[in-house]
């Protein structure tokens, strides 16, 4: 399999790790991470993913011949003129985009890869993407939003079209646009049974069954996936995007057994102003390691992120990176 | 809108929508279709986007049930669940002359025991209402209350820097969000239904203020004024100062509570006891950590017959 390679400036090309890269400690709370950081750490991520879909594109038309594009609604018939890194910046700083926006957008496209085969993260659909599932995320999410109308411009694209995007979006989600556990299993059984709502949990998975049925207050996504991220695309020489240069690494989390929330997920306001910032604290029963901590709230999350026949956007870069060091 | 329903007679305008009757023609029930506008500049409103993404997975006796959503041209449909009527229309029919009346207490009890019912299922799933008020609260003739409109609800679990405190109907607006807080959590809904339970009681609006200052007056004139002591934290919201500057100019000697059963009792046909009044304050506590949330109420001695029958 071939390795996408770098697109940056020929100098920084080299893997050997150059020692003049600064190293940055990402906060383990992604609302504490600097919106810059995240947006590099976003990039870094979809720009991974889709050179990993233009080459899979490119191998089978090798393979295969010419083979009819599957076009969605998101497709430009050529990429625009702007990189993912500076798009993001522009809609983060004129649509005044929150981190979990900013991360849902990731999230996003695990939620519909899931439910529409036709839709890949590439150079053609992903400005088109982001741009409705950012402004999707903002007013499904937060309570300061703006309309359409202001994101379709900040976009660049017409606001008839924007409207149609997010109309398109939220069909094929099936407006499952919170980010929480089993959401995406979910999501796929809806589509299987081609109901709006499961009616009857009975044709649920047990682990499935009782999330509809009992209380669902699973919000470890987020913070999955901005961990997951930092893990995969953190160093600057594993990314395709050289957009800055510098290295990120989680903060070690501190262990202290009298301070362990009673759940991790769980964020009201409240808990972020009193607790002091790096207190928080997880896991008593282990030494040290984000690694462990990245185990853990994989197991969590595990029937709705790693049940999947699709491989998702995180696992797919693992893959690749594992790849690349052999 | 598809074939499948019959749409029936108007039966209001909500914030943002239109609700009618309809007639689901293939099985014979009726539901309600509440119908969102598309505006070119909107696009999808933010509050149809909310509510169906969190009301499709509340599935609870009492929560309205989200049955489906259908796409027209300029248009969204929801079809929900058919409710009888409105609490608040409900207690308006109930009025004689201009005399508002309460419910009997019965009838209060079991009411106000499936909101709390409701609203602890919202918040065990991270879900924040953020506007109970009567009409939201729907009610059919077998007596069984849903928590209806989610349009301003939101999912506390994710966390995000803005929380508005442009929330909840004024009468129902917990004194903390009405001084400015944007930590809000769970509370903020419990205090609306302790407004909601005198309500019931007596046929009446508790705080009915017509602005922010005056709503925050009805307030301290009521349950007294806030200080650092029963409220630590309280002098650091962005409207005490102000607020309090100007209570305690109007009212100088007035620290203290009212008494709220006095008060109710003037207003209810039947004699209110002490238990009823123990809960009121539980739920009206004006610091929102010392108020009860809505497990604890469900547990509450008031509503004993109900929890000792179900187990």
């Amino acid at each position: 399999m071939s390795i996408p390679t770098s697109e940056g400036p020929s100098h920084i090309e080299d893997d050997g790790a150059p020692i003049d890269i600064p190293t940055v400690i990402l906060p383990i709370n992604f609302l504490k991470c600097s919106r810059s950081d995240l947006i590099v750490l976003i990039s870094r991520m979809l720009v991974f993913l889709i050179q990993i879909n233009d080459n899979n594109a490119k191998t089978d038309e090798d393979k295969n011949g010419p083979t009819e594009a599957k076009l969605t609604r998101f497709h430009s018939s050529t990429p625009p003129n702007i990189s993912i890194y500076n798009y993001l910046i522009r809609l983060t700083k004129y649509s005044a985009l929150e981190s979990a926006v900013l991360l849902s957008s990731v999230y996003y496209i695990d939620l519909l890869s899931s439910i529409y085969p036709a839709f890949t993260l590439n150079s053609l659909t992903a400005h088109r993407y982001l741009l409705t599932a950012t402004s999707v995320a903002s007013k499904g999410l937060c309570d300061s939003f703006c309309t359409n109308a202001h994101y379709a411009k900040v976009g660049g694209v017409q606001c008839s079209e924007l409207n149609i995007l997010e109309e398109e979006f939220l069909r094929k989600v099936n407006y499952r646009v919170i980010p929480r556990d089993n959401n995406i299993s979910l999501c796929e059984f809806e589509y299987q049974q081609n109901e709006f709502s499961i009616t009857n949990p009975n044709v649920l998975p047990k682990d499935l069954q009782f999330s509809i049925t009992q209380k669902n207050s699973g919000y470890n996504i987020l913070d999955m996936y901005y961990r997951k991220m930092i893990q995969l695309i953190g160093s600057f020489s594993s990314s395709p995007d050289k957009s800055r240069k510098v290295d990120y690494k989680l903060e070690e989390i501190e262990l202290n057994a009298s301070n362990i929330p009673d759940d991790v997920s769980h964020n009201p306001v409240r808990d972020r102003t009193n607790r002091p910032p790096n207190k928080r604290s997880y896991d008593n029963s282990t030494e040290n390691s984000n690694d462990k901590f990245l185990d853990e709230s994989d197991q969590n999350n595990k029937t709705s992120l790693f049940n999947h026949n699709k491989k998702l956007a995180t696992e797919e870069i693992k893959m690749q990176i594992n790849e690349r060091i052999k | 809108m598809s074939s499948q329903f019959k749409q029936l007679e108007k039966l209001g305008n909500g914030t943002y929508a239109t609700v009618y009757k309809g007639l689901n023609k293939t099985t014979g029930v009726y539901v309600a279709l509440k119908e969102v506008k598309l505006d070119s500049e909107e696009g999808t409103p933010s509050t149809a986007i909310r509510e169906i993404s969190l009301m499709k997975e509340l599935k609870h006796e009492n929560i309205v049930r989200l049955y489906d959503v259908i796409h027209t041209e300029n248009k969204l449909t929801l079809v929900f669940e058919y409710m009888d009527n409105d609490l608040k229309k409900y207690m308006d029919s109930l009025t004689v002359g201009n005399n508002p009346q309460g419910l009997e207490l019965h009838l209060v009890k079991y009411f106000q025991w499936q909101l709390l019912e409701g609203l602890a299922f919202c918040h065990e799933n991270k879900i924040l209402h953020r506007d109970l008020k009567p009409q939201n609260l729907l009610i059919n003739k077998r007596g069984q209350l849903k928590l209806g409109d989610f349009g301003l609800a939101r999912a506390f679990g994710i966390p995000v820097n803005t929380f508005s405190s442009e929330v909840v109907t004024l009468w129902y607006r917990a004194p903390d969000v009405l001084m400015g807080s944007r930590t809000y959590t769970t509370s903020i809904d419990i205090w609306s239904c302790g407004c909601i339970l005198a309500e019931m009681i007596t046929g009446k609006p508790l705080f009915p203020g017509t602005n922010d200052e005056e709503q925050l007056k009805l307030i301290f004139e009521m349950m007294g004024m806030p200080t650092e002591a029963n409220w630590p934290g309280v002098s650091q919201l962005p409207k005490y100062a102000t607020s309090s500057a100007s209570f305690q100019q109007q009212y100088p000697q007035q620290q203290q509570s009212k008494d709220l059963k006095v008060l109710l009792q003037a207003n209810c046909k039947e004699k209110l006891d002490d238990v009823v009044i123990n809960l009121l304050h539980g739920l009206l506590q004006l610091n929102p950590d010392m108020r009860l949330s809505a497990k604890q109420a469900l547990h509450h001695t008031w509503f004993s017959e109900y929890y000792q029958r179900q187990t």
